[in-house]
This record gives C-alpha cells, structure tokens and sequence, in this order.
C-alpha cells in the first residue's frame, strides 16, 4: 500500500487544531456567505444579483482594514506574491473563464462539493487535470512568461508612493460609503406583508 | 417563470462579509494568508512520490515541485554554511510533504459540510438553478464543469493564486499582482457567464 508510506508531516493534535480550526470557519464562512453557492457567483458576474458581490467587497475590505491594524503592532504575517504581469493576467483570465462557466473556485469548488454538489465535485476532479497541466507544461512555458514584465514582490504603496495607512483609509472608506448607498432596500410591498 | 429560484444566501451580505474577513484577519494573524489553489499541487506532488518510479523521479526533479540542490558550484557551498555540499539536494519544503496550509484546506471542507449540514441544506444536486434556467441539463454541466475546473487551476497556478490568494489575501496586503488580477478575472468571468448562461432565473430577494 502507498497510503501508509505518504509522509503527512508532523500529525499531532497541536499541530493540526490550528489548521484545522481556521480551515473550519473559512470553509463554514464561505458556505454561509453563499459564496460557496455557484447561482449567486453566477448572479454576480451577470450583474442580476449582487449578494456575491457585496459580500466580496466586505471580505477584502475588512480583511485590508484588520490586516493594516495588524501591521501596525507587529503580527502580520504577509506573503506578497510577485507581480509577473503576463501570467498574471493570461492566468486571472484562464480563472475567469472557469470561475464564469462553473461559478467555482478552487476554495467554493471544494466547499461545494462537501455540501452535496455533485458538479462542483466533477470540476474539483477537472481541478486536479489543470494542477497536472500546469506541471507539465511549467519548464516549457513558465519561467520564459514569467519574464516577461516581472515586478517582483511589489506592494501598492510603495510602487504609487503612498503611505499604507491613506491608501487603506481610502479604499476601505470609499468602499464602504459605496457599500452604503448601493444598499439594497426591502421593497414596499415586503414592508406591508412584514 | 415557474422554474427554480435562486435561494437566499443563508447570511446576509454584510455579516457574510465580516465573517470572511475576521477569518483571514485571523489567518494572517496566526500564520500566513489564506490561499487555496498551491494545495491542488502538493497533493499531486505528495502523491507522485509515493508512486515512485518514474512519477517520483518528475516530480522530485521538477523545477518547482522538485527536490531543491543546495549548491552547484563549491564557491556558492562554502559561503552558505558549514553543511552545505555540492550536488546535496534537501526535500522541497512547499510541495514535499503535506503541511499547514493543506489541513487548512481539509479544515474547509469539513467546515463548510458542517455548515450545510446544521443549516439545513445539505442536498444531493447535479446542476444549478442558472444552468437549468438556460435550458442546459446535468450531462452538460458536469462536462463544461470538468473542462471548468481545468481552466481554474491551471489559471490559479500561473496567477500565483485563486480568489483566496490573489483576490482576498492579495488585497488585504495591498500586493500590486491583485489589481491586473482582478480585473483579468471579472472581465473573462462576466464574458463566460454571458455565454454559457444567457437567461435569468428568478432570484429571491
């Protein structure tokens, strides 16, 4: 057997309660968020439903604000990715392309699979194909893409110039006035049946 | 229409949003940034080595799930520590083995089971209310989901990261990568979902 011989690192319980633990609630987040839910992604990207989209903006806007906070007393722990402009964007369109078709992700996929979905389950399949894919086809494409246009680990404000703290303050307060003003209202007609 | 409506999300927009957002608060705090895609590699990489033979030798010489050479010139060796020998290779630290990050992934999963199952709405389903509404049946959606979920991961991996990485961890760091990323990913999610779902269903508000 194979099974027995795969090394699963260190397996003990204080190693994985943390994992475990914050995997739990993203996976129960994005299942109640109905970010998990591939009608309202769908929604979403047809401009018909809006749910997905303000629960997105609330997601990156909260975690801009409380990761800055965590900047300022030391506790971030950051993992910039570099910016590798072409496969950066060809990549973010090959995504889309999928996340447009299937109304998954890798992360909602899986999600959605473990509530039931038998699709999202044949896409978490077509996810593996794609892993695969990209590995073999890496030493012939990548690194001669990634050339191209590579900015490396840059960071918004040191590439525009402006202190973090202003470009938070201002992404998160226009977002969130924007977020006020688009708020959905309850229609009149609910308001007399309530 | 007399179709299937579109249900409610079982929180409202907000408080889903909140939620999401502590949470990788919380990650970022703990470790390191949520992120999602590189999992789908590990495990194929993990996998390979205990397949041996000629899987094991792809991918433990992969450029980047590889086994990583310490050194390749004695120059380099003697100014990086006492042990370090030329040719020596050690085990790829990211992709040799199954980590943090990839509990964290297995903590999704049976996080949001749980959560479809104590809301009420774990169901067996095949499609969705979008994909029947456009006409389309199950046969269709589990082969466009296949061909999907292809896209997705081979996209995620050369983007450096999915909705997870690149969008919600790339934001909350302010990586210059999330702008050309976001808006390469809406752009070709709003045109994909233009064309393979053409008509609306009703949506409950």
């Amino acid at each position: 057997m194979y099974v027995a011989a795969i090394d699963f690192g260190t397996l003990d319980v204080a190693t994985l309660a943390l994992p475990l633990s914050i995997g739990g609630l993203f996976g129960a987040a994005l299942y109640l968020s109905g970010l998990a839910d591939p009608d309202k992604i769908i929604g979403t990207l047809r401009l018909k439903d809006f749910h997905a989209m303000r629960t997105i903006a609330v997601f990156v806007l909260v975690g801009m604000a409380g990761t800055w906070v965590l900047g300022l007393t030391g506790q971030a722990n950051l993992d910039v990715k570099p910016l590798t402009l072409l496969t950066v964007l060809a990549g973010g369109a090959l995504l889309g392309l999928g996340f447009g078709m299937t109304g998954y992700c890798p992360g909602t996929g899986l999600a959605c699979a473990a509530a039931g979905r038998f699709d999202a389950l044949i896409t978490v399949v077509g996810m593996f194909g794609g892993a695969l894919v990209y590995l073999l086809i890496y030493p012939y494409v990548v690194p001669a893409m990634e050339g191209v246009a590579d900015y490396g680990k840059a960071r918004m404000p040191e590439t525009f110039g402006v202190d973090a703290q202003w470009l938070v303050l201002g992404i998160v307060g226009v977002g969130t006035l924007l977020l006020w003003i688009t708020k959905p209202r309850k229609k009149a007609a609910d308001e007399l049946a309530a | 229409m007399d179709g299937p409506k579109v249900r409610k999300a079982p929180v409202v927009w907000w408080a889903g949003g909140l939620l999401l957002g502590l949470t990788l608060v919380l990650a970022i705090t703990v470790k390191k940034p949520l992120g999602v895609s590189t999992q789908f590699v590990v495990a194929e990489s993990v996998a390979m080595r205990e397949m041996g033979g000629k899987y094991a030798e792809f991918a433990t010489n992969h450029p980047v799930i590889g086994d990583k050479k310490q050194a390749t010139t004695q120059a380099a060796a003697t100014q990086q520590a006492a042990t370090t020998q030329v040719g020596k290779t050690v085990p790829n630290k990211k992709y040799g083995k199954l980590g943090y990050s990839f509990w964290l992934v297995v903590g999704m999963i049976g996080g949001a089971f749980l959560a479809a199952v104590f809301s009420g709405r774990w169901r067996l389903s095949v499609s969705t209310v979008w994909w029947a509404a456009s006409g389309r049946g199950a046969f269709s959606r589990l082969l466009f989901g296949f061909v999907g979920g292809v896209l997705i991961l081979l996209g995620a991996r050369l983007a450096h990261g999915c909705t997870s990485g690149q969008l919600a961890s790339g934001w909350a760091q302010l990586s210059l990568s999330a702008g050309p990323f976001t808006v390469a990913l809406f752009a070709f999610g709003m045109l994909a979902a233009r064309i393979f779902y053409p008509k609306v269903p009703e949506i409950e508000r």
